[in-house]
């Protein structure tokens, strides 16, 4: 059976909390009770969180708290999602592939180690958040990988998005140390990693879920325990492919309303009072008409990721026309060295060049 | 105010309904004359063709289904054409292509009259809440004088421009809504094949930039294969082939509309025509054995 439980979302008292039904696991209630004014994101104060949060699973009434907090990889979603847990209080020991960029938390209070196995040896729970399926498999079991540096009454949870095949491999190779593992892939981009405001969408070990929930509240404002190792992964294919392929349509919407001598801003406005308003649309929409395309989320990892989905979508036979059409625009528009610009970016493999 | 209102289907019965409500002096016309018998329990005038209707009313609104319904009421014996003269205002709602807009236009000008497009972006459930998104363009003076009634049928009006502007903004939104639509099916569909909850995918994207109300409201009833009609599915694929005809014209490199084409078209072949436009999740479904069902 699957469960699922939902946070509130702390942030702001206009924006929605809800539960879906109430889960098994106690969700720390005097964490509503934390909401500290002066906090533009309103995040619970680790420490206190680690003290209070109760998980009733546990049948001694004892407490495995982890302490020692790991982050490995410090890119656009790494490094806010770090400086989150460091400011809310956690001990943080980080790494990351190019040192420069484990500075800025350093200097808010990180500890530094030079591989992904001390950081590993010397933390209870250490996460990832990685670019690729690649390098996801060298942090977790390269010659200097997680899998030398950790063991039993640690735990792994590796929140890059991944293939199921990648995450069963990584799962499995640090379950054999007798660790516990979990996979948090999440949906939501920069912003969402800066405001804590991510979704997660793990599954794998149960208690080691159990044991980081406090720590995905701080970074996120929903969680979502799939089950088995691969269906978090499944999950966040399945968004992002949908994601991809709206981002094409949209695309074509606004290059072809510019074409007709429509302005494309109120086609933005239209789309914006109807049925398919998605805050997706809003928020990119006048950059892509300006041809400006800051990025939130790289072009190559949504290729990377319609790719996946595309694998996906063959191991069980389904065909998916608009997913393939649109990888092939994501594919064109990286021929065309914008793999480092936002995703809706996009739009450019639309037009024609000579 | 006075208006006349012809076409009477799933549309132009709810839009009428709200004026009538409104306090609004109705006058119907629907080429099945019994669909005007209830609105005229309710207090409409009914006209007995679009001639009669144009006569007594200084504006007209049509709200009919396609191209070739738009231009009968207009050309056929006993139709708008025969009555239409200098004072008088006709307001086209019906999602058509820029070429018949354009004809339309052309003969109501032609005779003295004022012309309007102003197809709508909602179905169903706006139409009978009067939350319709309309999109005009044509006479200026006309769209302002029109308003009132406007702001009875809808939430919000866009005065686009030159006429075809209305009909090819709605037709870009239908084509962006039939593209996600496809996306969407394709989503659920690759989520319980590879044995995820479909509900919990729903939830997933209602939580984040992705989420829609299209989504929210149509998913759970497709996860149940069931398709009750806001908007008729072979109305979608008649909106999906004249984007595409348009992104001819106009040279746009168009993949994701044409494979998005595709699946209704497939859909309609398999007798989904007046089913809801997310029954192209059917086509996308993985058949059940290899024969297919």
């Amino acid at each position: 059976m699957q469960l699922k439980t939902l946070s509130f979302s702390l942030s702001s008292p206009s924006s929605s909390s809800f539960i879906l039904h109430s889960p098994p696991l106690s969700f720390p209630s005097i964490s509503c009770k934390f909401r500290p004014s002066s906090f533009s994101s309103s995040r619970p104060l680790c420490v206190s969180l680690i003290t209070i949060s109760a998980n009733s699973n546990d049948a001694t009434g004892q407490q495995e708290v982890p302490t020692r907090i790991g982050f490995l990889g410090l890119g656009i979603m790494g490094s806010p999602m770090a400086q989150n847990l460091i400011k809310a209080g956690c001990n943080v020991t980080i790494w990351n592939r190019t040192k420069s960029k484990c500075d800025p938390l350093i200097n808010l209070g990180a500890k530094y180690e030079s591989s992904p196995m001390e950081v590993a040896s010397s933390c209870d729970v250490t996460f990832a958040m990685l670019a690729d399926p690649e390098s996801a498999v060298d942090v977790a079991c390269g010659t200097q990988g997680v899998i030398h540096g950790i063991g039993p009454g640690k735990g792994y949870v590796d929140i890059s998005t991944v293939d199921g095949a990648t995450s069963k491999l990584i799962g499995g190779n640090i379950k054999s140390t007798g660790a516990l593992f979990l996979e948090a892939p999440v949906s939501g981009s920069k912003k969402p990693a800066e405001d804590g405001q991510l979704i997660f969408l793990t599954a794998g070990d149960r208690s080691l879920y159990d044991k980081v929930v406090s720590f995905l509240d701080i970074m996120g404002k929903s969680r979502f325990y799939l089950g088995d190792v691969g269906n978090g992964a499944a999950m966040k294919l399945v968004v992002n492919m949908i994601m991809g392929s709206m981002m094409a349509t949209f695309s074509e919407g606004l290059i072809l309303s510019e074409k007709l001598g429509l302005d494309p801003n109120v086609l933005i406005e239209v789309v914006s009072q109807g049925a398919i308003s998605a805050p997706m649309f809003s928020t990119k929409g006048p950059s892509m008409v300006q041809a400006l395309y800051p990025t939130a989320f790289p072009l190559k990892h949504q290729q990377k990721d319609m790719r996946l989905a595309l694998g996906m979508a063959e191991s069980v036979a389904q065909p998916t026309p608009i997913a393939a059409a649109a990888n092939e625009l994501y594919k064109v528009a990286k021929s065309r060295g914008l793999s480092d610009e936002d995703f809706s970016a996009v739009i450019e493999a639309l037009r024609t060049k000579l | 105010m006075e208006v006349g209102f012809l076409g009477l289907g799933i549309m132009g019965k709810a839009m009428s309904l709200n004026l009538i409500k409104s306090g609004f002096k109705v006058t119907v016309w629907n080429r099945t004359l019994s669909k005007c018998e209830e609105l005229a329990k309710l207090g409409a005038s009914v006209g007995e063709t679009p001639a009669a209707v144009v006569e007594k009313c200084k504006y007209t609104i049509a709200m009919l289904s396609d191209p070739s319904a738009a231009l009968s009421v207009i050309f056929d014996k006993g139709g708008v054409l025969e009555q239409i003269c200098p004072g008088k205002g006709y307001i086209d709602m019906s999602t058509v292509d820029a070429s018949t807009t354009s004809k339309i236009n052309e003969v109501v000008s032609a005779k003295g009259g004022r012309f309007l497009e102003a197809p709508v972006s909602g179905s169903k459930k706006p139409a009978e809440d009067g939350q319709l998104i309309i999109l005009a363009a044509g006479d200026k003076e006309l769209y302002e004088e029109i308003i009132p009634a406007f702001d009875v049928m809808g939430k919000k009006s866009f005065y686009l421009g030159q006429v075809g502007n209305g009909a090819n903004m709605k037709l870009v939104v239908n084509m962006i809504m039939g593209s996600m639509m496809n996306a969407f099916s394709e989503g659920l569909v690759l989520a319980d094949g590879s044995g995820l909850n479909q509900n919990t995918l729903l939830d997933v994207l209602a939580l984040g930039g992705m989420a829609n109300p299209m989504f929210a409201q149509k998913g759970p009833a497709m996860i149940q294969r069931s398709y009750p009609t806001a908007f008729p599915l072979k109305h979608q694929q008649k909106d999906m082939r004249l984007a595409i005809a348009l992104g001819d014209q106009a040279n746009v490199s168009m993949p994701i509309a044409a494979a998005a084409n595709e699946a209704f078209k497939k859909a309609k072949g398999m007798g989904l025509g007046d089913h809801d436009f997310s029954a192209v999740h059917e086509v996308v479904k993985i058949p059940e054995n290899a024969s297919g069902k």
